[in-house]
């Protein structure tokens, strides 16, 4: 077990990295640079090229890569390109702000789908189960910027019950956030739990139709002891993946509920950065959703192999 | 006795507004175009203009139809060949921090501006002033290079505004001036604060405070001005008015203003290098088609003039489309089978793209075949602009002789379609320095419908700005954003 997780995690090293060589080589691609991102149409001539020898923009981008790695390594993330503020300062609060809006949404979400989805699956083809299903259908299929939409023209202009757009700046305390944070969460809370759900339904109906579940039935074993005690243990194991990925998905910056709400999380900072050229600040914040991707799945995995010994033994007998 | 009651409460009503405290939050949002490098220096590349507009004031400030008028100068003449200026400064003015405003802060300021170490951009505007001296506490001269009849234009440029001397290295953060409002917290990313100047020169302001917040995005600044968390939005398209038309929560202003979109042929280059080639490209618009398709009625038809409409030297000029003409002047200058067109095109500015379609079909007809090339917005002004031979460009309203230098003269840094033109040329020095207000006229004049003959850039309309309001606000001036006067403002 103990080789298994050393493997992973040097794996994990190896996928981080070869994000931020590929993020870099990306917004090395693309035309302009932060000079002219920043200077626009004034970008000519004395003005380019001070810009350039102050934002060192002027040597070759292997040289501005390894620069930014060997700092990198050394838990220095630089400053940012344009403003000259430390990124870990300028990252820090970004980050909470994203992971507060996630976990306000899992924290709605996850029960909530879980419970719908074993509700579902008990009263499978029943109307309960139609009902369910086509809801969070509906809610996947229906892109992020439209719902979003939808709840600030329904929750803010119409009945005027919470603000649309999140108006605090980023370092303000978390209690500032509040009640305009429930839009995004209720957003959030909508696509997540319909892709939870649906694993739900189906892991829980295939469980129930395994050997063990009609076992139990013949032997008279009451529906509720079936469904708690021998269903849903091994029901919810592949849920644990999904919802893992799901929570990566939240913490790695919702990009478009971000925008459209105006909130000041990583994904938005992530585009903004982008569009300036500020290749710290995008390095960095993509070295952080890397490492929330890599670390999530891989506390999946070690979670779901915990609540299932046959995989135990088999990564056991292979160690 | 109707009469005299309604006198009295007239009375009455004036009295309250004299001694009217100020009350009540304007919130307007801004794009936080320069994201962290934003600032609170007026002249800096990153200055958030809607704050440093509300804190500092400029020497002289355009009055409701765009012409000079007194700001923190109150006067000013100049000497017989319009070379030496000199200013009357408004006396007993504050500055936020207390201190005097004089006539050393007006020469620290502008000499700020010219230097070249500040690299500012707002150097270009202003290049021609050779001196700043202080004649007195109250007095200020300015020297030229060459003769300007127009100088007051020039100093009503937005980003001229009057700093404590010696202030350079904090005035970044602390916006210190001596507009109507005062900065109380700056976060370009979050809601910046200003509060009421008790002591502005013109008497305090209608509200007593102005949050300044920053939303980049444009969909979610409307999101805010529907859901009622900003007070303003200049950026209103023409689908969007139909929203807010349709509700007695808001108001919505029309603004003329001297913004303009337009197709660039470079004049340097085969066949754009000659002028009956140029002019053909530009007698197949079909200008109010365009108005209509691209801009749903919102804008003003411009015979090819940088001059916004409401300019006083704007050139009254008729274009209607021609395309026989075009093609008679196609084949005199050996097109007669017409010509192929590349036109580079990015999305950066939203109409592009239907400004280029629309040509497209309408150049169509004279045998001009436009092929249009979609390009990245990234880079677009650095590698697609003055790079490529036909290209989409948009200017921002500017006085009269600033358009026409800046975009049109031989040696502009801005000459976008590299056009030369020595009699053009001759026009805007023989404007410049002609004192009298109707030759002067006549000159700018005749130097628009040069262009219309010679010119490389079709500009098919100007602007007109929808700017939305909730309906809270009174007094906002609908007039273009550099003219509003702040201080009147008030809200319910």
């Amino acid at each position: 077990m103990l080789s298994m997780l050393l493997r992973r995690l040097g794996l994990g090293a190896i996928t981080v990295w070869l994000v931020s060589l590929i993020i870099f080589a990306g917004v090395e691609m693309l035309p302009g640079d932060a000079c002219t991102a920043f200077l626009e149409r004034e970008a000519k001539g004395q003005l380019l090229e001070n810009c350039r020898i102050e934002l060192n923009l002027n040597r070759p981008a292997a040289a501005r890569y390894l620069d930014w790695a060997g700092h990198a390594l050394q838990g220095d993330l630089g400053v940012s390109a344009n403003g000259q503020r430390p990124i870990a300062e300028l990252v820090g609060f970004r980050l909470r702000n994203t992971v507060l809006l996630a976990s306000g949404a899992m924290l709605f979400g996850i029960p909530l789908a879980i419970f719908l989805g074993i509700i579902a699956a008990l009263r499978r083809d029943k109307p309960l189960d139609i009902a369910i299903s086509t809801v969070a259908i509906s809610a996947m299929t229906i892109p992020e910027f439209v719902s979003a939409t939808l709840f600030i023209l329904i929750f803010s202009v119409w009945l005027g019950w919470v603000p649309g757009i999140v108006l605090v700046s980023a370092d303000a305390p978390i209690s500032a956030f509040f009640p305009v944070i429930f839009l995004p969460i209720g957003v959030l809370t909508l696509v997540m739990t319909a892709h939870i759900l649906r694993t739900v339904r189906s892991s829980v109906i295939e469980t129930l139709a395994s050997d063990y579940a009609q076992m139990a039935t013949l032997k008279g074993v009451p529906f509720w002891r079936i469904v708690f005690r021998h269903v849903l243990p091994n029901a919810l194991l592949p849920t644990i993946n999904v919802v893992a990925l799901t929570v990566a998905w939240l913490l790695g910056g919702v990009v478009v509920i971000e925008t459209v709400f105006n909130y000041p999380g990583l994904g938005r900072m992530m585009i903004d950065s982008i569009s300036d050229r500020d290749l710290p600040v995008t390095q960095a914040i993509a070295l952080i959703i890397a490492s929330v991707y890599v670390g999530v799945n891989l506390l999946a995995d070690i979670l779901t192999m915990l609540a299932n010994p046959r995989l135990r033994t088999l990564h056991l007998r292979k160690g | 006795m109707k009469k005299v009651f309604g006198l009295v409460s007239g009375l009455a009503l004036m009295s309250s507004m004299a001694w009217a405290e100020p009350s009540g939050v304007f919130r307007q949002a801004h794009e936080v175009g320069s994201g962290s490098a934003s600032s609170l220096d007026p002249i800096s590349k990153g200055r958030v203009f809607q704050i440093t507009e509300k804190i500092m004031s400029r020497l002289v400030r355009p009055d409701m139809d765009g012409r000079p008028s007194p700001d923190l100068a109150i006067s000013w003449t100049a000497n017989e060949d319009a070379t030496v200026w000199t200013l009357a400064l408004r006396e007993g003015v504050k500055f936020h921090d207390g201190t005097s405003f004089g006539s050393e802060d007006v020469v620290y300021s502008l000499q700020r501006v010219l230097d070249p170490a500040m690299d500012s951009p707002a150097r270009a505007a202003i290049a021609m002033i050779n001196a700043v001296e202080a004649i007195d506490a109250n007095t200020v001269q300015l020297t030229l290079d060459a003769p300007f009849a127009d100088l007051p234009l020039l100093l009503m440029d937005y980003r001229l505004r009057m700093i404590p001397e010696g202030s350079g290295d904090t005035i970044a953060t602390t916006g210190i001036g001596t507009g109507p409002f005062m900065v109380k917290s700056f976060d370009p990313e979050g809601t910046s604060v200003l509060v009421a100047n008790m002591d502005y020169f013109d008497g305090p302001p209608g509200v007593a405070e102005m949050d300044l917040i920053g939303i980049p995005d444009a969909q979610a600044r409307l999101q805010a001005l529907l859901g009622g968390q900003i007070d303003m939005e200049p950026g209103v398209t023409a689908q969007q008015r139909v929203m807010l038309d349709s509700s007695d929560q808001f108001n919505v202003q029309v603004v003329p203003t001297g913004n303009w979109r337009g197709i660039v042929f470079r004049t340097d280059v085969a066949p754009y290098d000659d002028a009956r080639v140029r002019k053909a490209l530009r007698m197949v618009a079909d200008r109010q088609e365009m108005v209509d398709l691209v801009m749903g009625g919102g804008a003003i038809v411009s015979c090819d003039t940088p001059v916004g409409p409401r300019d006083q030297y704007r050139a009254d000029m008729d274009c209607p489309q021609d395309i026989e003409g075009a093609k008679a002047l196609l084949a005199e200058a050996g097109y007669p089978d017409g010509i192929d067109v590349d036109l580079y095109v990015a999305t950066l500015e939203q109409t592009w793209p239907v400004i280029a379609e629309v040509y497209q079909k309408q150049a169509a007809a004279a045998g001009i075949r436009v092929n249009i090339v979609q390009v990245p917005s990234d880079g677009y002004w650095n590698d697609v602009w003055m790079q490529k031979d036909v290209v989409t460009t948009r200017w921002n309203e500017r006085p009269a002789d600033q358009a026409l230098n800046e975009i049109y003269r031989s040696t502009a840094r801005w000459n976008e379609s590299y056009y030369k033109d020595d009699q053009f040329d001759a026009l805007l020095t023989a404007a410049r320095s002609e004192l009298d207000f109707d030759k002067r006229h006549d000159l700018y004049v005749q130097a628009q419908e040069h262009l219309w003959e010679t010119a490389g850039t079709l500009i098919p309309y100007h602007v007109t700005q929808l700017v939305g309001t909730t309906a809270r606000v009174h007094n906002l001036d609908a007039v273009e954003n550099n003219a509003i006067r702040w201080n009147l403002v008030t809200v319910d």
